[in-house]
């Protein structure tokens, strides 16, 4: 975890069963749907956010979880780093990969349950 | 091909069930994931931005058509319909789901295959120079010493947790296809006046954010001692690499710190104390293994290749992909894994599935992978020639553009790693489309790309090397020329400041602009009008042309 609190963040992680990319959503559920990501804008609420990624983790639910920082862009909130926008968007050249075959569109599994 | 013995086969068995059992405890909660973490990586998982990544060895990047199949299969079955081919001539498949994995290595084990040491502190996949056993250049085929180095270093007790990981490789010919002079250990195998085998050995080469190149500490070691040796300079490394420092750790630091004499002496000191121990090879063992590698019979008696009509591509692709072979009714093909604005290295499982049919039909049920991310059928009869060109070109890979500007390497960068900076493989694809129609001209020119300073991409060993960094949140990329991975090694230098993701490709074709523009002639390759010319007259076209 990253020892400066910052100020616009979602917490993102991996999904411990398939290592898919998942964040925090408004319900508390680990969502792979970044547009549902629950914002923390103040430090208060980074640190929950924080809390609930180590708690997680330990939960064996979600893998690594860290904070990514946010900005504002053209009306949009969009991570600082390009590390952290190809991470949402997926790899940007899976139209040109031989064979590329999307995964099924699924609903989000529940990994709110702590692992048996 | 190399053989599993009992040994290998009941092994390779245990450890995917043991492995099992740690993902059913990973995904019960029984483990940690910091308990999980050296568990998965000892089995070549990896996890990385989007998802699991799972890197299979091929040693010496030799494949049957069936393991190719197998690949193919996994690919199809547990992965998103793809593999890729990387820079340590393994395969690297990027979305396996954790609970599928032990399945994944219950179906290489039936192929002889696996994920062991493809990850951690121990000695990796052997590499060797992918011409093997085809080539006429070599002495003999490096890939028998590959092969006894792979048995004694695969679980070696002492070995398992290094400073470091280590990686090896060996070549036989004066042209050195497999780097080795920036690997950890290289290993030159010759044949000396007395009319026996025996290596150069270079140590201490590497790339990452301290490249080096090796150097040669012990000449003309005879074939029999290769193994004690190589455990002295384990040892000596084991002992004395810094363990306190993960950037410092390289045997590279541990033989620029100490010297490179002072070091093989120390390594000399403990190899005379155990070279006549049980780790010399007996003569009878090597030729052994050697007749695991031996050239399959080919036909003196072949017609030659006819065209049903005149083929401008064929003949391209006749003299950019195929190599000399030792017997001269045969050709060593490569097939490209760059197509046009393609992604390096990239398969499908329908490519894969495609070229070990050509193999089984053509190369003599061989497929070899090379460090450059490409395929090749090493035993193509010349008669052959046309047929395959026809079903690679079926398939999207009869690419003529072996060594040329668009062959470029490109490690999987920040599309998929979780250590890169910045995107390799739309900077590559950006460069083959605007380089590709003048590729012809520009001759022989290696571009290598990296995302971050790990250097998986080669960049500082490319005649062009990129290097992605992150700048401000931003992806940047830094230009490097005058490098070589060949027996010529060099390590490239920076031009200067670096370029944004449009700018670097806009770069790239000025310094090849220039050096055309500069050359005295075709026959003057872009390393040779480098090492003239120095680097002057591509900076200044490159920085003044960018200040007016």
């Amino acid at each position: 975890m990253s020892k400066k609190i910052p100020s616009l963040s979602v917490i993102t992680a991996n999904r411990l069963s398939d290592g898919a990319v998942v964040f925090l959503d408004f319900e508390g559920a680990w969502n792979t749907d970044f547009a549902q990501a629950n914002i923390a804008s103040s430090p208060d609420e980074v640190r929950a956010l924080e809390d609930r990624g180590t708690y997680d983790a330990q939960r064996n639910i979600i893998v690594e979880p860290y904070l990514v920082e946010l900005r504002e862009l053209d009306g949009r909130l969009v991570p600082i780093r390009q590390r952290e926008r190809v991470r949402i968007a997926g790899p940007s050249i899976l139209a040109a990969v031989p064979g590329y075959v999307a995964p099924p569109v699924a609903e989000d599994e529940d990994i709110t349950q702590e692992a048996a | 091909m190399y053989r599993y013995d009992e040994f290998d086969r009941e092994f390779v068995r245990q450890r995917v069930a043991q492995f099992r059992g740690q993902v059913a405890r990973r995904l019960s909660g029984e483990l940690t994931e910091d308990e999980f973490k050296p568990l998965r990586l000892m089995n070549g998982v990896y996890l990385q931005l989007h998802a699991y990544m799972l890197r299979i060895a091929i040693p010496y990047g030799t494949l049957s058509s069936r393991q190719m199949r197998k690949l193919a299969h996994i690919a199809r079955t547990y992965d998103r319909g793809y593999g890729h081919f990387t820079t340590r001539q393994n395969l690297q498949f990027n979305w396996p789901a954790l609970k599928d994995i032990p399945d994944i290595l219950d179906e290489l084990a039936d192929v002889e295959m696996h994920a062991i040491q493809t990850s951690g502190n121990c000695i990796r996949n052997v590499t060797a120079d992918h011409f093997a056993g085809a080539t006429a250049e070599e002495v003999a085929d490096p890939r028998t010493y590959a092969e006894i180095i792979r048995q004694w270093s695969s679980l070696h007790p002492e070995f398992s947790f290094l400073p470091r990981k280590f990686k090896v490789a060996v070549n036989a010919s004066d042209a050195d296809r497999a780097a080795i002079k920036v690997h950890d250990i290289g290993l030159q195998l010759k044949r000396v006046a007395s009319g026996g085998l025996a290596f150069d050995v270079y140590v201490g080469g590497g790339q990452g954010r301290t490249p080096l190149i090796a150097k040669l500490i012990k000449e003309d070691l005879p074939e029999e001692h290769l193994l004690s040796y190589l455990e002295a300079v384990l040892r000596i490394y084991n002992l004395e690499g810094r363990r306190d420092n993960k950037y410092k750790a390289r045997i590279k630091i541990l033989v620029h710190e100490l010297g490179a004499e002072p070091f093989a002496a120390q390594v000399e000191a403990e190899w005379e104390r155990i070279r006549n121990g049980a780790l010399k090879l007996p003569q009878d063992e090597i030729r052994r293994i050697e007749t695991y590698f031996a050239l399959p019979v080919l036909r003196s008696d072949l017609p030659k290749a006819k065209l049903s009509a005149p083929d401008r591509g064929f003949e391209r692709w006749v003299i950019r992909n195929t190599h000399t072979h030792r017997h001269a009714g045969y050709a060593i093909v490569t097939v490209s894994l760059k197509p046009i604005g393609g992604v390096p290295g990239d398969a499908s499982a329908e490519q894969m599935d495609a070229i070990a049919d050509l193999a089984e039909r053509y190369s003599h049920d061989e497929v070899r992978v090379t460090h450059e991310q490409n395929l090749i059928l090493p035993h193509v009869a010349k008669a052959d020639l046309p047929a395959v060109y026809k079903a690679l070109k079926a398939i999207g890979l009869a690419e003529a553009n072996a060594g040329l500007a668009t062959d470029i390497i490109a490690c999987p960068g920040l599309d998929y790693c979780a250590l890169a900076n910045a995107r390799s493989i739309p900077i590559s694809q950006a460069i083959s489309e605007r380089l590709a129609a003048k590729q012809d001209v520009i001759g022989e020119l290696k571009i290598k790309i990296s995302g971050c300073i790990n250097a998986c991409g080669h960049h500082h060993v490319g005649h062009i090397g990129i290097l992605g960094v992150e700048k401000r949140g931003e992806e940047h990329y830094q230009l490097l020329l005058g490098g070589s991975g060949a027996e010529s090694t060099a390590l490239a230098e920076l031009t200067g400041p670096g370029f944004g993701p449009d700018g670097i490709v806009d770069a790239v074709e000025t310094v090849v602009d220039t050096y055309l523009r500069l050359r005295r002639g075709p026959e003057e390759n872009f390393l040779s009008a480098y090492a003239r010319l120095g680097m002057q007259p591509f900076k200044e076209a490159l920085y003044v042309a960018e200040a007016a």
